[in-house]
């Protein structure tokens, strides 16, 4: 098979190859290319397009010694555990509940959960600028009508900032993670629990027993995507804050905004900028595997 | 319902209610969008919301459609709305066609590297492309692709989920048709054509919905790569409405965002169907 005898057989070889070359170039040139490209820049001091000369570690040394980094990556991380830690449970309750409802309902219900998810980011952020507004927004409205403070400026303060992302966050995203996971929950074989029933089983036990094991390869794809979107977060926390859009004091800066910051936004420090998102492709690659392996590990522990 | 519940008419009826109204909390804001839109700029902040005034005169009694006139006329929505349509329907049919070209490889063909190949391509779909804005800039410039629509075609073409989803629906088609249309004498590129994909249309629609809510809302990129006003798409001009400090166009700001958002929403009531099965492909199978 590997000695081509014959040109008929060498085309036969190629084939394959030709179908998958569009697609593997395309690939290589704009992903690998570019991370390999930004793992040699990083240690140089380009400015935009200019290469820029050799410099060794600095630019990781000075990003690591750089409150506005860590600053950055604090506000990404607390952002990042706050809305999985709220996201991905609300999902599965609602999830679990949706199932039970009758059809009619489902159909609606599971479309206005989902359709947040499909509306552009920027656009997210500007509407609940607007609701979240001090003297004229919805929300300070409503909670008037609740007789609770109104009189918050969400936008404007920093001590809101978070809570401010994360909320809208889980709006945008948990019909996300719901969808998912009530397709997961629908492909669980009913026999299961019919075998559980005639054993009497209680309906909590049901649910840590079966259902909860048998939906790990979903939760796994929530939390990792969760966790990958949430740290490289930019359009709403750039959005969501009046007038430079880092939100009051820097406060909502995550690291890729940091990162657009440095590399297109009045300074052009393409060396410095790849080196920051090396640190941050790393964390997230650390998360990921993290995630997969105490997922996993939690997987065979069970069976 | 699956689960038999025992005490359990008064306890469906309440979980009902409360999905009911937790609906609120996720339907409301898109309406207040949509409202919005229709409304003169001097209504659309108003305490109480003129929604709920109470006065019918004040809740319906003064539709308009100033704002997305003002939003075409002053600040170029069409011209958006136009290069937004251009690039995410070039960029679905390119995506398609590569895709689909590599996953029938995958699902029917054998060559060496095959498998490595395969894992090599899924796990470049870890690669968090935002965190190397700087060097993806420089590599679009090196090849004169910035500050063009093309700049935001061709890059997103390779896209690693398309090619697992595809394949996925491709290895279910069954081998007899493709060996009987080899004996007919059809040859790879004539059975792709003519066999695959007439028979992949659920995957490929499933496929092209995921891309297009990609395409479309893509925000970054589009702000790196865009620097003429003539090319924006749709959220970078609403950053650029928005970055006014001086009478900040709110009612063209909420029409255009309304635009933005109405056109996935719409795209997803009519293919739902597929879009569900789509982006739950990955774990069925």
């Amino acid at each position: 098979m590997l000695f081509l005898k014959t040109r008929k057989n060498s085309i036969e070889f190629l084939t394959p190859f030709f179908y998958i070359a569009p697609f593997l170039s395309l690939l290589i040139i704009f992903n690998i290319y570019v991370f390999f490209s930004g793992a040699l820049s990083s240690f140089t001091d380009a400015e935009g397009i200019n290469p820029g000369s050799f410099i060794g570690f600095e630019n990781y040394q000075e990003a690591l010694t750089n409150f506005d980094f860590w600053k950055s990556l604090s506000t990404t991380i607390i952002y990042t555990v706050l809305s999985i830690a709220l996201q991905i449970p609300f999902a599965f309750v609602l999830a679990y509940i949706l199932n039970m409802v009758p059809k009619i309902f489902k159909g609606y219900l599971r479309a206005s959960f989902f359709v947040p998810v499909l509306i552009n980011g920027v656009v997210i952020a500007l509407m609940f600028r607007m609701l979240f507004n001090k003297d004229v927004g919805l929300i300070n409205w409503f909670l008037g009508l609740l007789r609770l403070p109104n009189k918050i400026d969400w936008v404007n303060d920093s001590n809101y900032t978070i809570i401010l992302m994360v909320f809208v966050s889980f709006w945008q995203w948990t019909g996300f993670h719901m969808v998912y996971l009530l397709a997961s929950l629908q492909t669980i074989d009913n026999s299961l629990y019919e075998a559980a029933k005639v054993e009497g089983a209680s309906q909590l036990r049901v649910l840590f027993q079966i259902t909860m094991p048998m939906m790990k390869p979903a939760l796994t794809f929530c939390f990792i995507t969760s966790a990958i979107g949430c740290l490289k977060l930019f359009d709403l926390p750039f959005m969501l804050f009046p007038n430079a859009g880092y939100g009051p004091g820097y406060s909502a800066r995550t690291t890729v905004a940091y990162i657009y910051e440095q590399a297109f936004s009045q300074q052009f420090r393409f060396g410095y900028a790849s080196a920051v998102g090396w640190l941050l492709f790393f964390i997230i690659l650390i998360v990921s595997i993290f995630q997969l392996k105490v997922l996993k590990a939690g997987e065979s522990d069970e069976n | 319902m699956r689960i038999k519940i025992n005490s359990s008419k008064i306890l469906n009826a309440i979980v009902l209610i409360f999905l009911l109204i937790i609906s609120i909390f996720y339907v409301y804001p898109i309406l207040w969008l949509f409202d919005a839109s229709l409304r003169p700029l001097i209504d659309i902040f108003q305490v109480p919301p003129a929604l709920f005034s109470g006065s019918f005169e004040k809740m319906f009694g003064i539709y308009t459609f100033n704002s997305f006139i003002n939003s075409f006329l002053n600040w170029g929505t069409g011209i958006a709305l136009i290069n937004s349509v251009l690039v995410t329907c070039s960029s679905i049919i390119l995506t398609v066609f590569v895709c689909s070209l590599c996953s029938y490889a995958f699902a029917f063909m054998n060559f060496p590297g095959k498998k490595i190949i395969f894992i090599f391509i899924l796990s470049t779909m870890m690669l968090p492309l935002a965190t190397m804005i700087a060097p993806y800039y420089r590599v679009l410039q090196k090849l004169g692709l910035t500050n063009k629509l093309i700049g935001l075609i061709i890059p997103y073409a390779a896209y690693p989920l398309g090619v697992f989803l595809l394949k996925q629906y491709f290895i279910k088609i069954p081998v007899s048709l493709i060996e009987a249309a080899k004996i007919d004498g059809a040859g790879y590129f004539r059975i792709w054509l003519r066999i695959i994909m007439p028979l992949s249309k659920p995957a490929l629609a499933a496929f092209a919905i995921i891309q297009f809510k990609e395409v479309w809302n893509d925000f970054l990129i589009p702000m790196i790569v865009l620097r003429s006003g003539s090319l924006f798409t749709l959220p970078i001009k609403l950053q650029l409405m928005d970055s006014q400090t001086f009478n900040k166009p709110y009612d063209a700001i909420i029409a255009t965002g309304f635009i933005t958002a109405i056109i996935p929403i719409i795209f997803f009531l009519i293919f739902q169907r597929y879009f569900i099965e789509g982006l739950t492909g990955g774990i069925k199978g």
